[in-house]
């Protein structure tokens, strides 16, 4: 039970923060361009990732033993994982600027205006590249945690349905507000994911390589607690050394010494 | 084999880029792990294993705020 839920959350939440920045893109393309040329190319790129998931989680999930299957997928989630967990740390720490949908918006402007003009009829291959580039490349990693998900879990369903939950989510907001979604907390959902993803990863690697989890799938939730707890001491302790260091730093002590 | 070396980088980029140590930390650790577990160690294999990604990331995390000393003393 508890796998399904996680499944379906951790796709969901992962597929929404992908979505928006893919949304950005589609977006800048669309109104500065023209929409039937960027939809296209968005659509494509759907299909073409809906194909990669069907295929690759279908093939993995019948030919690749379950043990193996764990233990590389385990591995390739506590890696993918920490990537995420420890950009989200930086960022709420302070290390690292958050993410800012309408000036990443503006840059694909900026970038667009710099692209030929516009034909005056028929299809806009500029609009249908950059908009098949941008949701294909925010989508690999949507279509990664559906399949490793589906493919060592056995929950590729219940990872398509939060993926798919979370496109109509953000595909229909975009679609109503005709501007990038910047409110979103983009950087607690990362955080959530990314803890997700190692706990899981943590999990299915360690039964990969022999070890007996105690309480079975119930150790995934302790698995979580503990990676959280040290996550939130994470945030505390780059806060505290960002201070630290902007204390001793040069400039201070010039300014100091003045 | 520009496509295979594009393919190649593009993976590369995906699950390593430019913190390696996200990457052979917890790879290294599973394989240790993996070893003591077949050496018949197998008592607190699971806490190890937590704790070698804890100190992945750690690490990971040292480096990053080592880099904003270095920018902000620049």
């Amino acid at each position: 039970m508890s796998v399904v839920v996680f499944a379906v959350l951790s796709s969901f939440i992962a597929s929404a923060v992908e979505f928006v920045e893919a949304l950005t893109v589609v977006l800048a393309v669309g109104v500065t361009r023209q929409w039937r040329s960027t939809l296209l190319g968005a659509g494509t790129a759907l299909v073409v990732l809906a194909a990669l998931v069907a295929v690759l989680g279908l093939t993995i999930a019948t030919f690749v033993p379950i043990e193996t299957l764990r233990l590389v997928v385990g591995a390739v989630l506590i890696v993918f994982g920490l990537q995420w967990l420890t950009t989200a740390i930086l960022r709420a720490g302070g290390a690292r600027a958050s993410r800012n949908e309408v000036a990443n918006f503006g840059r694909q402007l900026a970038s667009l205006a710099k692209e030929p003009p516009m034909p005056s009829t028929g299809m806009d291959w500029i609009s249908f590249t950059v908009a098949f580039k941008g949701v294909l490349l925010e989508g690999l990693e949507i279509a990664f945690i559906v399949v490793t998900f589906g493919a060592a879990g056995g929950q590729l369903v219940p990872a398509l349905i939060g993926a798919g939950l979370a496109g109509i989510l953000v595909i229909g907001v975009g679609a109503a507000v005709r501007r990038p979604l910047a409110r979103l907390p983009e950087n607690q959902m990362k955080f959530g994911v990314g803890l997700m993803l190692v706990s899981f990863g943590t999990f299915w690697a360690g039964e990969g390589i022999g070890i007996a989890w105690p309480g079975s799938d119930m150790a995934i939730l302790l698995l979580l607690a503990g990676y959280l707890l040290t996550s939130l001491l994470a945030v505390r302790t780059v806060a505290a050394a960002l201070v630290r260091q902007a204390e001793q730093s040069p400039i201070r002590a010039r300014q100091e010494a003045n | 084999m520009r496509y295979a070396i594009a393919f190649g980088r593009f993976w590369y980029d995906f699950l390593i880029g430019d913190r390696p140590e996200l990457f052979i930390g917890p790879i290294a650790g599973l394989a240790l792990v993996a070893l003591l577990i077949q050496a018949g160690w197998s008592a607190a294999s699971g806490l190890l294993l937590v704790g070698l990604v804890v100190a992945s990331g750690g690490l990971g995390l040292a480096r990053e705020l080592t880099a904003v000393r270095v920018r902000s003393e620049r």
